[in-house]
């Protein structure tokens, strides 16, 4: 069985290897393409048959670089992790390979023809197991296992050049994306902001909770993708982080599907919304029919007093 | 040379799942509605149409069936796409094809372009539908036709028969220019959807829906995914309401409450 990972992230290259061994074997052979930064900083002495590198992160060449590959190499699974990037490149190559893609898997078993995958559906109210023929593409949603247990090896580092793609897109202009250090993955507690709040400065009182608690704060779709109060990675829900807190405030925020299941893991729900039929009560444990202008600094001078 | 495309699918409505005290799920009594980023697409689609001055077709592929009882939510999502200014709509409705897959879409996209002979400069989706979110049916359908492909365009301009588009990618923007054909997914960031106005709803209902079954379509290639289960994931919230006579007591109560569960230690 012949595997291709795709890393696109540093991280993901561990993340592959060791997600890749358990669910396809140890006997698995996987070749290693890593683009974007995991060619310039990941880690090669590893546990995998080759490597190659593409410091490319334009879909367009990905794709070219996939397919060279596939063909070359005989490879019967493409895997990665499931980045925008990476869901142009790998949609672009099953249409044109004929082959099933499957984004956002969590697990994978391989039988002897087939695969056998498990993703999340209709916004994480569900999940759904189906079987594809081989061969076929997985893109794994990231941190679907713990890289932990990466055995070192010396594979043998290729460099791929003049990758071309489609060369009748031509880049005008690269801007990066502002990077704002939250981790949310990782917090105990996360304040999360939706578009109650009316402007950029009163997120303020979102920070100063979170400061107060020692936690961070989050966001809905719409106040990083389309106000960009805050940056993408405090984004929540199904096209940005899931998260698992123990405490996740939703405040100013209405409840809708695609933002509650990047909540659903957290241990308890607190709902801060002014509309009491807002759906994000019937998803809380713990509700306040208020105006987030009144309650938040009550909530904030009442919980200073007791914290002492 | 200058017609549209605007894909639009009748998707199931995450709002209206129900999950069964053993977790199950009866997919068959979700409701099927126009999935939200098809309302940006539909949008920009119809700006597009008075740039390039073409016809503005719909397409929508039924994924889920039975068709019987689902051709009714299918024709609701694909007028109104022709309400907002859609000149003509093809649906692709065939039990054998449901459930179907991305694979399937992007097949029968092809097809009924072929058979109907339409040869788009443009061809436009969202970048995700709400059931699945899996956003691969633009890219699939860009390299069966052999087109560009331009996801995740939150910005778009046209002219002198170029296209110069702002792409949101995982982590930076990048601005491209392109010639046309081209297949174009958009994010829900690029326009604010209008609904339509009921004198354009009329309107819409005089305007030509084609039904197509997979035996017009010889090139289709059948699903290739099967669905072995679907579990519903039951999570259960106490809601509990706070109340009291002013804020600074829900706030205690609030406080109390979050003490009490053990997730915060005062
Ligand atoms: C394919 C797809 C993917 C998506 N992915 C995501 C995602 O990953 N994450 C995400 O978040 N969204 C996502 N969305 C968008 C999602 O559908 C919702 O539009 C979004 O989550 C709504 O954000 P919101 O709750 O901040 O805003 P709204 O829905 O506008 O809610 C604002 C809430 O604030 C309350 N409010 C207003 N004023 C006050 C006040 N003064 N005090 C208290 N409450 C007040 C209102 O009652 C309302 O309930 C996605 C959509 C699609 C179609």
């Amino acid at each position: 069985m012949k595997v291709l990972a795709v890393a696109y992230e540093e991280k993901d290259i561990p993340e592959l290897i060791v997600g890749t061994r358990k669910f396809v074997g140890d006997s698995a052979n996987i070749v290693l393409l890593a683009v974007h930064k995991s060619a310039s900083s990941g880690d090669f002495n590893i546990n995998v048959d080759k490597v190659y590198l593409a410091e490319t992160s334009r879909p367009e060449e990905i794709v070219a670089a996939i397919v060279k590959l596939v063909n070359e190499e005989g490879v019967s699974l493409i895997v990665g992790e499931a980045y925008k990037n990476l869901r142009d490149a790998f949609s672009r190559v099953a249409g044109q390979l004929s082959m099933p893609l499957i984004t956002d898997a969590t697990e994978i078993k391989l039988g002897d023809d087939r695969l056998v995958v498990k993703r999340g559906f209709l916004s994480e109210k569900a999940e759904m197991i189906a079987e594809v023929p081989l061969p076929a593409a997985v893109l794994f949603l990231p941190r679907f296992v713990k890289a932990e247990g990466v055995e070192g090896g010396q594979p043998v580092v290729t460099r791929l050049e003049e990758l071309g793609g489609d060369s009748k897109v031509r880049l005008v202009d690269v801007k990066p994306k502002e990077v704002g250090g939250a981790n949310l993955e990782e917090a105990e507690i996360i304040v999360g902001v939706g578009r109650g709040f009316k402007s950029r400065e009163d997120l303020e009182m979102a920070f100063e909770l979170a400061k107060l608690l020692n936690g961070q704060v989050g966001c809905t779709r719409p106040i990083a993708a389309d106000l960009k109060w805050l940056s993408e990675d405090h984004w929540i829900g199904i096209s940005g982080k899931r998260v698992s807190p123990k405490i996740y405030f939703a405040i100013g925020i209405s409840g809708s599907p695609q933002h509650m299941s990047g909540v659903q893991s957290s241990k308890i729900i607190v709902a801060i919304n002014k509309d009491k039929s807002a759906p994000i009560f019937k998803q809380a444990d713990y509700g306040v029919v208020a105006d987030l202008y009144q309650f938040l600094p009550v909530f904030i001078k009442k919980l200073k007093e007791r914290l002492g | 040379m200058n017609d549209i495309v605007v894909l639009v699918k009748a998707s199931l409505n995450p709002d209206m799942v129900r999950v069964g005290s053993d977790g199950s799920i009866d997919l068959a009594s979700i409701p099927l509605k126009i999935s939200d980023i098809d309302r940006n697409a539909v949008e920009e689609a119809v700006r597009l149409k008075e740039v390039l001055g073409g016809k503005l077709y719909a397409i929508s592929i039924l994924t889920w069936g039975p068709v019987a009882s689902r051709m009714k939510d299918l024709k609701l999502a694909v007028q109104e796409a022709l309400a907002k200014g859609v000149d003509e709509a093809f649906v692709v409705a065939d039990d054998s094809l449901t459930p179907g897959d991305q694979a399937t879409t992007a097949s029968a996209v092809k097809e009924v372009l072929s058979k109907e002979g339409i040869k788009p400069a443009l061809i436009l989706a969202g970048e995700a539908t709400i059931d699945e979110v899996t956003s691969q049916v633009p890219g699939r359908l860009a390299a069966l036709l052999g087109y560009q492909y331009l996801s995740f365009v939150r910005k778009l301009e046209l002219s002198g028969g170029k296209i110069i588009a702002e792409r949101d990618l995982e982590d930076y923007i990048e601005v491209v220019e392109a010639d046309l054909p081209a297949v174009i997914s958009v994010t829900q960031e690029i326009n604010e959807p209008r609904p339509p106005t009921l004198l354009q709803i009329r309107r819409a209902s005089r305007k030509p829906i084609k039904e197509l079954r997979a035996g017009d379509l010889p090139g289709i290639q059948m699903p290739l995914r099967k669905i072995l289960g679907i579990k519903g994931i039951q999570v259960t919230r106490k809601q509990v309401i706070i109340e009291g006579s002013s804020m600074e007591e829900i706030a205690d109560k609030l406080i109390d409450a979050l003490i009490q569960e053990g997730v915060l230690k005062i």
